[in-house]
């Protein structure tokens, strides 16, 4: 795999090219900032970037924009947010206008090799990546009573691993049962929430984050 | 709405709560100090005993005024005897009419200008050119003591300069322009030299253009025609010249004065100028004849529209009186009503609408800060005489109070207003001082919240940037060392390095909410409505969120926002409530929060929220369970 990785901190950059090189992956360019990112992107076609949020001028969300940006120009491309905050703000608006091949993980999770890889395996075969972080956090959300509580617990891990932006595939496979039953409970689990069943996996990503987040 | 649940103004237990909610009620405390310390001396009367100085006392006046129609009838007497023909007085009816009717006029607005509160030399200048007027009647009395014609015809020269005179002095008692005040001088002494001469050297006699009286002059030194006869039509020339002065002056204060200048200015101005045409169309005429034969129709028109001019000016002089009159009165009333608070600003309204006035500006002098403010107290630059307009400084005991700019139509402003508006200036005075004290207050507030802002950004960043940087940096040292030590087969070390992740992990949680704690990131990116989301995922209690407006606001008007939603949140979960409703609106330059729970009821005032909420000039109010922050924004 051929991977581009965009981070201001020096450090960093390097740790997460070691990181990715002892784990045979091929990182191809690195860039500091948003501008030598696009253009590292356009000169080595990657098949997927690694980018830090927030970087130069202003610090806020350049990395978001240029993801926005390398999801538009290139859709074979898959994007790998980092960042240091849990803001489902920030994963929504990444995965709203091109909701596949797009990932939003805490900085931290990549320093376990593991993760990253997976992360970045996911991506290319065309998934999303949410941090389960952020998942749990809008799981564990207060509420008042309502239809999250006629969730068995079963269903709840179904349908926080659906929010992480896995496939029906990737779910059966994490939970030792057949894709069948994942099929099942998904769609018990919409029906349960009132949500459209038909949505395709990337999209059901959004409506269930956008779902946990709205209902109290 | 039950009493238990109105919202409470100002803030209880809140020290700035006065300053945060109302600023009226230490306004009228302010005002009614000044006012209770004042009131012995509002006590006196308001207009000075008539102890100001006059030229004239008033007896002397009531006796100029029965001498007025003495002469008035002596002169109609004379026009009527021998020389009948030779005055305009006497030439017909309608003469004797126009005579005496100017006159009188003359005589009888200088009586009503002197008699009045306020006695100006206007008043005695146009007295004084009312006797004069009649001089040239008095000259043709043939058979009555030589002396009379010859003080009259040394008299009749004068009318002219004492008319110009109060005319370019008008309305005040001095003329403001230089080349006016030479223009008077110039008049009085050529006048003054012409009568002198005249007096001295004409002898009637010897004088082809006598026609009135040429019997006698007692005054005469020497017989000198030739140089007497020059003298009297270079006299004519001058005159005219001077009336052309006259003219160009009138015309120009009328062209440069403010509206309400020239409002005041244009019942004299006006007849003046008329007056000044007959004076130059005199001399015109005159330049042919070689006497002023009262029977040629030319000259007698002349006579009769300057005759018509000298009514209009007395009436234009009595009818300015009357309005300088009802403005003192109308000032006087406006004393009258200082007595309850008036709202700032009132005083200036007063003043111009007394004044009919409506370019008036009060500037209120602040010798602390020595700056001027308006009655709001907010900061205006030093009044200066516009044109045409003219500056009036109010001072009590030695002290400017305030500059009261206006269009400089109504003289001795200063000299209206009276103690009991000074006293309302001053109290606007102080008024404004603690309004702009307020002002200064307010702003260093809002400094000190934003710089507090500022901070806590510049920590966040910090935290991110520095140590959460190092704390990866550092778990990824890590990470490679456990990797080392699993593949020495160290199982000791391989455990403490886990158990050191671990740490670093938890080190790195603790930062992270730590620094979303000191401000959250996402609120200076993506504004209220997308922190208050954040707020409610990690919300000790639910927290429903109604309605957010998504717009983006001035920094610190954010920061007060959401930092109130999080306080207020807070608070209900202390108070036991299992469920809060948020609103953020826009609402007509303001940002209105409401926070409402459903916990027990409120115990303690929410001080810091009631301070940063202030600092921005907006309110808090409070409900046992609700919380309403209005915090004014202009949105960006």
């Amino acid at each position: 795999m051929r991977v581009v990785v965009a981070d201001d901190v020096m450090l960093t950059r390097e740790g997460i090219t070691r990181l990715l090189t002892d784990a045979g992956v091929d990182v191809v360019g690195q860039a500091g900032d948003a501008a030598s990112l696009l253009r590292a992107v356009r000169m080595t076609q990657p098949d997927a970037a690694v980018v830090d949020i927030r970087m130069p001028p202003t610090h806020t969300d350049e990395g978001l924009v240029a993801a926005q940006q390398i999801r538009a120009e290139h859709p074979d491309i898959a994007v790998l947010i980092l960042s240091h905050y849990i803001e489902p703000q920030y994963a929504m608006r990444l995965l709203e206008e091109h909701p596949e091949r797009v990932g939003y993980l805490l900085k931290e999770r990549v320093f376990d090799v593991a993760n990253l890889i997976d992360a970045l395996r996911r991506l290319a075969d065309g998934e999303t990546v949410v941090d389960p972080t952020i998942v749990a956090r809008l799981v564990a959300r207060k509420r008042r009573a309502g239809p999250l509580d006629k969730l068995t617990e079963r269903e709840r891990e179904v349908l926080a691993l659906v929010a992480e932006g896995l496939s029906n595939r990737a779910i059966a496979t994490r939970l030792f049962v057949t894709e069948r039953t994942i099929e099942a409970h998904v769609k018990q689990v919409f029906l349960k929430l009132g949500l459209n069943t038909d949505s395709d996996s990337h999209r059901r990503v959004l409506a269930v984050l956008a779902y946990l987040r709205n209902m109290t | 709405m039950d009493g238990k649940r109105q919202w409470r103004l100002p803030h209880r237990g809140c020290p700035q709560g006065g300053i945060v909610a109302s600023t009226e009620m230490l306004r009228r405390r302010c005002h009614n100090r000044v006012m209770e310390r004042l009131r012995p001396r509002l006590a006196v009367p308001a207009r000075p005993a008539l102890a100001v100085p006059s030229r004239l006392a008033a007896p002397a006046r009531l006796a100029a005024g029965l001498a007025g129609l003495a002469a008035a009838a002596g002169a109609l007497a004379v026009a009527e005897g021998p020389g009948r023909s030779t005055t305009y007085a006497g030439r017909s009816a309608a003469g004797a009419a126009l005579t005496l009717s100017a006159g009188l006029a003359l005589i009888a607005a200088g009586l009503v200008i002197c008699l009045g509160p306020r006695p100006r030399r206007t008043g005695d200048l146009a007295l004084l050119a009312g006797f004069t007027w009649f001089a040239p009647a008095w000259a043709a009395w043939q058979n009555g003591p030589p002396l009379i014609p010859s003080v009259a015809i040394v008299l009749g020269g004068f009318t002219f300069p004492l008319t110009l005179h109060l005319v370019l002095a008008y309305p005040a008692s001095r003329p403001s322009s230089a080349p006016a005040r030479a223009l008077i001088a110039a008049a009085y002494a050529e006048a003054l030299l012409a009568a002198a001469v005249l007096a001295l050297f004409r002898d009637p006699y010897l004088d082809p253009g006598c026609l009135a009286n040429c019997n006698v002059n007692v005054f005469l030194v020497r017989s000198l025609p030739s140089l007497a006869h020059g003298i009297g039509v270079a006299d004519r020339w001058f005159t005219a010249a001077a009336a052309a002065g006259l003219i160009a002056i009138c015309a120009a204060r009328l062209v440069a004065g403010s509206r309400p200048a020239r409002r005041r200015l244009l019942p004299v101005a006006v007849p003046a100028i008329m007056f000044a045409g007959t004076v130059a169309a005199r001399a015109v005429a005159l330049q042919g004849a070689t006497v002023e034969d009262p029977f040629n129709a030319a000259l007698f028109a002349i006579f009769a529209v300057a005759s018509a001019a000298i009514i209009l000016l007395a009436a234009g002089l009595i009818s300015g009186f009357a309005r300088a009159r009802a403005e003192r009165r109308a000032i006087a009333r406006i004393a009258v009503n200082l007595d309850e608070a008036p709202a700032p600003g009132s005083l200036q309204s007063a003043l111009a609408e007394a004044l009919h006035d409506p370019g008036l500006r009060i500037a209120y002098w602040l010798p602390g800060a020595r700056r001027y403010v308006d009655a709001s107290g907010r900061t205006t630059p030093e009044p200066a005489a516009k044109s045409g307009g003219t500056v009036t400084r109010v001072t009590r005991s030695g002290r400017t109070i305030a500059a009261i700019s206006h269009s400089g139509a109504a003289p001795g402003l200063d000299r209206h207003i009276g103690p009991a508006i000074a006293l309302g200036l001053e109290n606007e005075r102080l008024q404004a001082e603690l309004l702009a004290q307020l002002g200064e207050l307010r702003a260093s507030r809002a400094r000190i919240v934003e710089t507090a802002d500022a901070e806590r950004r510049r920590l966040e960043r910090d935290l991110h940037d520095g140590a959460q940087q190092r704390l990866l940096a550092l778990s990824y040292d890590i990470r490679l060392a456990r990797a080392g030590a699993a593949a020495d087969g160290d199982t000791a070390a391989q455990i403490t390095l886990a158990k050191a992740m671990e740490e670093t992990g938890a080190a790195l949680e603790e930062l992270r909410e730590l620094a979303h704690g000191i401000y959250p990131a996402v609120l200076a990116e993506a504004g209220v409505a997308a922190a208050l989301a954040t707020l409610a995922d990690t919300a000790p209690l639910p927290v429903q969120i109604l309605r957010a407006d998504d717009r983006r606001y001035p920094a610190p008007v954010e920061a007060a926002a959401y930092f109130a939603v999080a306080e207020a949140i807070d608070d209900a979960a202390r108070r036991g409530a299992d469920h809060a409703a948020v609103t953020v609106a826009h609402d007509n330059e303001l940002l209105v929060v409401t926070v409402e729970d459903n916990g027990t009821g409120r115990d303690a005032p929410m001080v810091t929220l009631t301070d940063r909420v202030g600092a921005l000039g907006g309110s808090l109010y409070l409900k046992e369970t609700a919380c309403r922050a209005e915090i004014p924004c202009a949105s960006s």
